[in-house]
């Protein structure tokens, strides 16, 4: 399956963990928000989780 | 039960202890998470560095208080430390530190189920921060008592701990009044 | 800064509405309850099978811009527990006025289909969502309420007069008592909408389908139409300095049959302010149809036909809509907040005669998908579809030789 993130976008204020946490699958934008530019691979599942965790605002979910 | 002053000495050590990381983490917490990221280190550095002050600071607590209690120079029992009133030592400042370790243990609570709470509840709840560091200040200044001798240094971490704090929260209301968010957050309610 | 742009085109304060083979049959006999019943007699009663296999046999798609199948919605809305109906008529698109037609000549129809349904599935409630800033068509809907008795409660809101206040989530915000603006939807509304019960929402229009096709059965219903898409839509005629008109035409026929003929090479703007601009050309042997119209590259949306001014030019309207349409961000979702105005800023000075095409192509990518609701997607829709249909009007601006002498009916 494949999993992806999803952002909360009214939640996101552009804090930026997410990209230095997971810059595999998150770019920023030129405001600073996030660019999901791909599905999570297995390999950074973990990573993954642990950006969720970190988001300052919890503005971002894993969804499959 | 051992009655030397190694307790005593240990009680107010991580006292200081305590306030000092506090006061680190409550500064990183103003400063550096709010906001845009910018110079300096990476956002999730400054972030676990808050959380892991603040979880040293919960274990240096613990010691603080078991060894208020365990010491048998003054009598202060289990469940005064955290029941503010009824106390038998410096009633009033000794409650001050019961509220503040109350306060701490709500933040420190709320944060770990953090992930699972909305997040304006939990936003509300870490506001409790500004009150339970400033009651565990007014605690060390009452209860303190090598701050009442002139030639100590004693004087000295509880005035930079409130320094430290005072100007993190002028550089953050600076920044918001200079750099209003209105363009990254948008103008309606 | 964009903060208050007027929309170029106004709220109707009147509309004309013309009588139309099926929704729009009564309207001479005016929009009272007797007069409603008297033409089509008391509503009938529906199991959810029967109501199901109806809707299915016709393929009935919702009207308010998505044409989603309201098959799937009802059947997603039975499988959850106790469901919530929502009639949605805050039409905030100021170039529509279909819904407002059908509030001031068929309030009862809509509420037929919306009362035949929640009857079908249990629910015991209907909510209504009338708009706030059309205080005719809300009037009627309200005295249209008045004079019913039905076995649901009908109660009524009133949107916030905005673009995206008629959003979906954003209606389901509304219903909860919270600020009417778009929230992130992690599930579909008839999964789990309005106080996380199965929330079957749809446009006045999709609700008045639904009680013509339960009132008058699906022979006559199917009379109408063709066979892959039976029935009517209808259509809203917008131009610039008149009432909008209402029409209500069988699907297959074409645009060129409905309206009133333009110069071949007019620029039309098709779906509204989130549709696609076309020429009348092009549109004009385009069949009114979902598929249909996607085969020529357009979408029917919730039925738009917008003419501007005939001096006016393509690229200054489209600068003053995106103007507008930036202003009306809910401003919560930061690369619409951010991006909404940076497109205004591409479109005015390729209206100006710069060449932005590149910086709305990259703005496109920063815009789509990237929000809690599609009113940035839909801006991007309409902003790109210049650029691809009216490419000599994109040049000619590049060349410095704007042929057209105003905006948007106002000088440059």
């Amino acid at each position: 399956m494949s999993r992806r993130l999803r952002v909360d976008w009214p939640a996101c204020r552009a804090r930026g963990l997410c990209h230095e946490l997971l810059p595999e699958v998150v770019d920023l934008d030129e405001w600073g928000y996030p660019i999901v530019t791909d599905a999570v691979p297995d390999a950074l599942l973990a990573d993954a989780r642990a950006a969720v965790r970190a988001c300052p605002r919890l503005a971002l979910r894993i969804v499959d | 039960m051992t009655d030397g002053p190694l307790l005593w000495y240990l009680n107010r050590a991580t006292g200081v202890v305590v306030l000092v990381l506090l006061t680190l983490s409550v500064v990183l917490g103003v400063l550096a998470l709010g906001g845009r990221p910018g110079r300096g280190l990476p956002r999730f550095v400054t972030q676990s560095l808050h959380r892991n002050l603040a979880l040293v600071s919960v274990v240096a607590l613990a010691v603080h208080v078991a060894t208020a209690v365990v010491d048998t120079y003054v009598d202060i029992r289990w469940w005064q430390a955290v029941v503010p009133v009824g106390a038998t030592y410096q009633p009033l400042w000794l409650g001050l530190g019961a509220v503040s370790l109350d306060l701490i243990a709500v933040v420190v609570l709320t944060s770990l189920l953090r992930t699972r709470l909305p997040h304006r509840a939990w936003r509300a709840t870490h506001l409790i921060s500004w009150l339970a560091w400033t009651v565990a200040m007014a605690h060390s200044v009452g209860i303190g008592t090598d701050l009442a001798d002139p030639h100590g240094l004693a004087v000295l971490p509880v005035a930079a701990c409130a320094s430290a704090v005072m100007l993190a929260l002028a550089v953050r209301v600076a920044r918001a009044v200079r750099r209003p968010r209105v363009p990254e957050l948008g103008r309606a309610a | 800064m964009t903060g208050s742009a007027a929309s170029p085109v106004p709220i109707p304060v009147r509309v004309g509405v013309h009588p139309g083979p099926a929704l729009l049959a009564g309207v001479a006999d005016g929009p009272s309850l007797p007069a409603h019943r008297a033409r089509y007699g008391d509503l009938p009663t529906p199991t959810l099978d029967e109501l199901h296999r109806l809707v299915s046999a016709v393929g009935l798609r919702g009207r308010g811009g998505a044409a989603f199948p309201f098959a799937t919605k009802l059947e997603a809305a039975a499988r959850g527990r106790r469901p919530v109906v929502v009639v949605n008529l805050s039409e905030g698109e100021p170039a529509s006025a279909k819904d407002s037609a059908l509030a001031l000549s068929a309030p009862h129809l809509v509420l037929d289909g919306a009362v035949a349904t929640a009857r079908a599935l249990g629910a015991r409630e209907v909510h209504l969502v009338l708009p706030g800033d059309r205080p005719m068509a809300r009037l009627r809907m309200l005295a249209a309420v008045d004079e019913r008795h039905d076995k649901v409660r009908l109660r009524t809101h009133t949107a916030d007069p905005r673009f995206v206040a008629g959003q979906a989530r954003a209606v389901v915000e509304l219903m909860s008592g919270r600020t009417n603006l778009p929230v992130t939807a992690w599930a579909p509304e008839a999964v789990e909408g309005y106080r996380r019960r199965p929330t079957l929402l749809s446009n006045a229009e999709t609700w008045a389908q639904v009680g013509r096709l339960v009132l008058a059965g699906e022979p006559a219903y199917r009379r109408l139409g063709t066979g892959a898409e039976p029935g009517t839509t209808l259509l809203t005629h917008s131009r610039h300095g008149a009432d909008p008109e209402v029409r209500e035409v069988p699907f297959g026929t074409s645009f060129g049959d409905v309206l009133p003929p333009l110069p071949a090479g007019a620029a039309v703007l098709v779906g509204g302010f989130h549709g696609a601009w076309t020429t009348w050309g092009l549109l004009a042997g385009t069949p009114v149809s979902v598929p249909g119209m996607a085969a020529a590259g357009l979408p029917l949306g919730a039925g738009i036909v917008h003419v501007p001014a005939t001096a006016g030019c393509p690229l200054g309207f489209t600068s003053a809509v995106v103007d507008y349409l930036a202003g009306q961000s809910a401003g919560r979702c930061g690369p619409c907040v951010n991006g909404l105005p940076a497109l205004a800023d591409a479109v005015r000075a390729a209206w100006q005669g710069r060449d932005t095409a590149a910086r709305v192509d990259e703005l496109a990518g920063l815009l789509t998908r990237r929000g809690a609701c599609a009113h940035p997607d839909g801006t991007v829709r309409m902003v790109r579809s210049l650029f691809t249909a009216l490419p000599a009007e994109v040049a000619a601006h590049r060349d410095g030789a704007c042929v057209a002498t105003t905006r948007a009916g106002v000088a440059p």
